[in-house]
């Protein structure tokens, strides 16, 4: 949108309002005296976010409806990780939302890039993974084992396929590319 | 007839949704969700329901559900918290005195702090109901009960339901009084369980689920979240009694 902020409906009386110093308590400067919140605008440096399929231009077909769009376009610069790359996508080809290249700064393949979570129609959360996440997050030392065994000591994004993605969803071997 | 926790909330969930309407529950809510259904199949036929996160919702997304929540289109909505507490707060957040170094946190409010104050009206539920979860005061307000009179807001909380009885909250004083109490609980039943005043309001007896509504619920609700995908594990195991269940 680019405005400097938004009123909201809501918040008033939260917790959560006395803790963002983004957010604050405006008067309706039209009628003089009606009250709520205002927010400050969202413009973050960068936004980094996996879709289904990703053309070599950076036009995006995320795969589902989402508000990515709007996270694309409130920000600085834009990174995609996708499943597919293809070589030319138009936005009559895109299913779910479609991010245009200009938007768009950079596009990685990221096969199985939503792993451990799932992704839309292509494969379902890792549930056993996930236990193990959580597990892991009950203490700081467990933690920092896990954050060691699949982000520290794993060299890259194949690597971590390799390693954490279970076998049997690998198989057949997915297509890269086109 | 005899009933579940989870059909009695089901059917006095689906009493307060009314004819014509736009009712709504949030991601993770197959009571309301059977609730409305149930409605709509009994007393409210033009009644609009949005049941996110199924075929039910005329939304792919959330943004346009809040935007017409922000219009001042939504009748109804229903909402459940961690702790609910005598002035109509709810807690979605955390539990814990301090409030830097939470015992335990929850995954958040998410759009309650706006839709709590958009839709015209508010039912809280809450399948459990003891002096943990009803509180004089939350540990971490999620969305208020009440706001200033020069404060932009659409609605309030209308009523609090539980297994055990029915909550009516007053705007005027900012608190909740109790209600009715369902069938098979007393008035120290309620008391030992309710963490706050219980107000001074005449208290009736709950009318019982009618078979109309059990069978109704048990029978065609159950059938349609199955044939739907509306939280259909849930209704296959949690509606209807074992003969159907076994069918």
């Amino acid at each position: 949108m680019g405005v400097p902020y938004v009123p909201i409906v809501g918040l008033v009386g939260t917790d959560l309002l006395k803790r963002r110093d983004d957010m604050v308590i405006a008067v309706d400067p039209f009628d003089g005296k009606t009250k709520s919140v205002v927010a400050k605008a969202l413009r973050p440096d960068v936004a980094i976010f996996h879709v289904q399929v990703a053309d070599r231009h950076g036009n995006v077909s995320c795969g589902y409806d989402a508000e990515v769009v709007m996270l694309a376009e409130a920000s600085k610069h834009v990174i995609i990780t996708a499943e597919r790359i293809v070589d030319q996508l138009t936005e009559k080809e895109a299913t779910g939302a479609f991010i245009p290249a200009i938007q768009v700064d950079a596009v990685a393949h990221a096969p199985f890039g939503a792993h451990p979570a799932g992704f839309a129609g292509l494969y379902d959360p890792d549930r056993i993974h996930m236990r193990e996440y959580v597990l892991a997050s009950k203490d700081d030392a467990a933690f920092e084992a896990y954050l060691r065994k699949y982000v520290q000591n794993v060299k890259n994004h194949d690597q971590y396929v390799e390693q954490a993605v279970p076998l049997e969803w690998r198989v057949p071997p997915r297509a890269t590319g086109s | 007839m005899k009933y579940s926790d989870a059909e009695l909330l089901a059917v006095l969930l689906s009493r307060e949704v009314r004819d014509g309407e736009i009712s709504a529950c949030g991601a993770l809510s197959q009571i309301p969700a059977a609730g409305m259904l149930l409605a709509q199949a009994l007393h409210a036929p033009n009644a609009e329901l949005i049941i996110q996160n199924s075929i039910l919702t005329p939304f792919s997304t959330t943004k346009p559900f809040h935007y017409l929540a922000q219009r001042g289109e939504l009748g109804l909505f229903f909402v459940s918290g961690v702790q609910i507490d005598r002035y109509g707060n709810y807690n979605l957040h955390q539990i814990g005195p301090d409030p830097e170094r939470p015992q335990m946190r929850f995954p958040g409010g998410y759009g309650g702090g706006m839709i709590y104050y958009a839709a015209h009206r508010t039912v809280v539920f809450r399948t459990e109901h003891t002096r943990r979860s009803f509180v004089e005061t939350v540990d971490y307000i999620s969305a208020a009960g009440s706001t200033p009179p020069d404060v932009l807001r659409r609605g309030h909380p209308s009523k609090v339901v539980t297994p055990k009885a029915n909550f009516r909250f007053d705007k005027e004083d900012g608190v909740l009084q109790l209600d009715s109490v369902h069938p098979g609980y007393t008035l120290d039943d309620i008391r030992d369980s309710t963490g706050f005043d219980l107000g001074t309001n005449p208290v009736s007896t709950t009318p019982a689920p009618s078979v109309e509504e059990l069978e109704v619920l048990r029978h065609v609700i159950r059938r349609k979240m199955m044939d739907t995908g509306t939280y259909a594990e849930w209704a296959r195991k949690s509606l209807g009694d074992e003969a159907t269940r076994a069918a």
